[in-house]
């Protein structure tokens, strides 16, 4: 490949490593990607496609619930569990971080604590899109990135 | 995939476990996608379902079509934990449980209620890698209890065998009842004529699980046609069940023969005492197999008479009306495995066990042990059940509480640590039989089910390896501390403890405590759920239905039978 392929796959390589250093991902986004083979040649990226879509739900759910006065805790736990379930699928670990977090505050019934745990959700799950989102792009137009390595 | 007759592929047992076939439940779809990658890069063949009911729905619509259940606890249809029972009452199959959730107590309950492992997510691809083991331990377990010819065969046979189960031949080759050998050896060359070992896919007999209501049904039957006219394709068509076959009926037959002929050779024995047994030293397991067999003919005889109430009656007095022909072979053949099946139950853990271990076949007799509880005790089951009333009291006493010196036993007291018990008894695996002398109810701390703890090891379905402590009197301590949370539970406990004691003739066969949906009614224990486990839902244990079933997650085992001459395997 061309020095400018080399390059490309560099920098592709170096964004992917600063994702694990920042711990926006983790071990489980590497077992996507040792996943992904010739039949799915873009399965880390469907996947992520299909949580985030999924996921939504969830984000919109909470925010509803989290409208209502008093706040049901219970029902507040349980649907950050299956948010929190979601988001280990992929790896999103400060996402995750996050809704543990968010638990434990449900758990003390701390209903301002909740409400500004949820906003870091949110914006960790939207800052790790993005950051998906522009390295998948690029993973595309460089070509075919070289096998998944565990950052050191 | 090779296609079987039905058109649903088998496994192959030839690359075992490649072509394993498993089936995912996750209402996630991003899980479901990953872990169904996963499992294709293992080589096993996946299926995937988002909702439990439809998983359900696939499993009984293809009753072989897969070896092995993956399923998410939380799931918005039904409780995985729920749908883990149905699947091991029905299909008996192995069943996974996943959890983002790794609390203890969570996963206390799923071993509670029969998973044979607990995967938490996020999941590796190595965790997958191994399940083909539950599977294959399974297998193990059915060849090693029934004895079945097929069993014995290769390896290969036994993975394709998909209903080693109390329906193998052994019923047949047993000289019991009126049939006549020409009869019997036609019988029993039409079943292998069934079971084409080389085609695995032809055998696809469900293991039916004689829930007390079915036996119910089968024993007014019985009673209808008149005992000595009996056959099994009468009592067939006034059982009014469809899914029942000829075959299922008339192998329950043949092991309802053969305890009421027992029951009547005991009744003449001994006298009623009404005695209860809490304490069975643990036998021998070294002596020889006639000792073996006399103690626990005994000590079924004692069992059985023990709780005077109830069931037993009923048992004793059908027993004096029937008109049991020829059983003379039985002497020979059955005692092993009727006693076996006796014996297992409740206080006699010890000889059950015995029995057990020496791998008398099938164990499909049903102990006609009253005391019931103890395999019920499976956590949940114990809740669902709905026993009499009476039963309680004795249940109590057999259960050897007096032997923790709690002669006062509440039932409360009782349910607490039956469910616990339970627990206990659910880490202990089937293949501990050996234990059987270890687990003398008094052992058992909480006294009521330390029995149990005995019988209730093979009904389990093979725990997480991880939990079987080798040593069985080793384990016994292990439930204390579990007994004690159950202390804390509330009333709800107690009234399910109750109501399973209540249960007078369950026979739980298959491995799983729970209700079983093979009777179509569901009916819902008025018991509400134990909570203790803290996060038990409501409605979880409603689900369970245990009604009159019990089943011990064993795949071997004899299953309870409560006196009451219900005969339930």
């Amino acid at each position: 490949m061309d020095r400018n392929q080399m390059q490309m796959h560099r920098q592709i390589a170096n964004i992917r490593k600063s994702l694990f250093d920042q711990e926006y991902l983790d071990e489980q986004f590497i077992q996507l990607e040792e996943l992904q083979d010739n039949s799915n040649p873009n399965f880390v990226e469907e996947v992520v496609t299909l949580f985030y879509r999924d996921s939504a739900r969830f984000l919109y759910n909470l925010d509803q619930a989290l409208e209502k006065r008093p706040l049901d805790f219970s029902k507040l736990d349980s649907l950050m569990h299956q948010f929190k379930g979601s988001s280990s699928s992929i790896g999103a670990k400060k996402v995750k971080i996050e809704c543990t977090h968010f638990r434990d505050y449900c758990n003390a019934r701390n209903a301002e604590g909740c409400k500004r745990t949820f906003q870091h959700v949110k914006k960790e799950y939207t800052t790790l899109k993005k950051k998906l989102e522009a390295y998948f792009q690029m993973s595309r137009q460089t070509g075919p990135v070289e096998r998944a390595c565990r950052p050191r | 995939m090779t296609e079987g007759i039905n058109g649903f592929s088998s496994p192959r047992a030839d690359v075992f476990p490649a072509g394993l076939r498993v089936l995912v439940v996750d209402d996630d779809p991003t899980w479901l996608k990953i872990l169904e990658k996963m499992l294709k890069k293992c080589s096993y063949e996946v299926t995937t379902c988002a909702l439990a009911i439809e998983a359900l729905d696939l499993l009984r619509e293809r009753k072989d079509g897969f070896d092995i259940v993956i399923s998410d606890v939380n799931m918005p249809d039904m409780d995985g934990f729920k749908l883990l029972e149905h699947v091991g009452l029905e299909m008996d199959l192995p069943v996974i449980m996943m959890s983002v959730d790794g609390e203890t107590s969570r996963v206390m309950r799923g071993v509670q209620h029969g998973a044979c492992d607990y995967l938490l997510k996020p999941i590796r691809m190595k965790e997958l890698r191994n399940i083909w083991q539950h599977v294959y331990r399974k297998k193990i377990h059915e060849v090693r209890d029934t004895e079945s010819h097929e069993s014995l065969e290769s390896l290969e046979e036994i993975l394709m065998m998909r209903n080693v189960s109390e329906q193998s031949d052994d019923g047949y080759l047993l000289c019991g009842g009126d049939m006549t050998p020409g009869k019997k050896r036609k019988d029993a060359e039409h079943k292998y004529d069934d079971k084409d070992f080389g085609d695995h896919s032809s055998v696809k007999k469900a293991r039916v699980v004689w829930t007390v209501d079915l036996h119910q049904k089968f024993v007014k039957a019985v009673n209808h046609i008149g005992f000595e006219k009996v056959g099994p394709k009468k009592i067939l068509d006034l059982m009014n069940v469809p899914w029942l076959t000829r075959e299922n009926v008339a192998s329950h037959l043949q092991k309802y023969r053969l305890y009421l002929t027992r029951l009547q050779k005991d009744d003449l024995k001994t006298s009623s005492s009404g005695i209860k047994h809490p304490d069975f030293s643990p036998r021998d397991a070294a002596g020889d197999r006639t000792d073996h067999i006399k103690m626990q003919q005994n000590e079924a005889v004692n069992s059985y008479r023990a709780p005077s109430n109830l069931l037993l009656q009923n048992a004793n007095s059908r027993i004096h009306e029937v008109d049991l022909k020829g059983t003379a072979s039985l002497q020979t053949i059955e005692p092993k495995k009727v006693l076996t099946g006796f014996a297992a139950k409740s206080h006699m853990a010890s000889s059950s066990n015995i029995g057990i271990s020496h791998s008398f076949g099938s164990t499909q007799y049903s102990t006609y042990n009253t005391v019931l509880p103890t395999q019920y005790s499976w956590s949940e089951g114990f809740t669902e059940i709905q026993f009499k009333q009476e039963r309680n009291p004795q249940f109590q006493v057999e259960n050897g509480f007096a032997d923790l010196g709690l002669p006062t036993l509440q039932q409360h007291n009782q349910v607490n640590l039956q469910p616990v018990q339970s627990i206990a008894n659910g880490l202990f695996s089937k293949e501990r039989d050996k234990q059987a002398k270890s687990s003398s109810g008094t052992k058992s701390s909480f006294g009521s089910y330390s029995v149990p703890s005995q019988n209730l090891m093979p009904s389990f379905q093979p725990p997480d390896p991880s939990f079987q402590p080798p040593d069985p009197s080793f384990q016994l301590p292990d439930p204390v501390t579990s007994s004690t949370w159950s202390l804390k539970d509330d009333h709800s406990l107690e009234q399910t403890s109750i109501n399973n004691l209540e249960l007078s003739a369950f026979w739980l066969q298959g491995q799983h405590c729970s209700s079983t949906n093979l009777d179509m009614q569901n009916k819902v224990p008025e018991c509400n759920d134990p909570e203790f486990i803290a996060e038990v839902p409501s409605n979880l244990y409603d689900a369970l239905r245990f009604d009159y079933e019990y089943e011990y997650p064993s795949d071997s085992l004899e299953y309870p039978v409560v006196g009451q001459g219900l005969f339930i395997v």
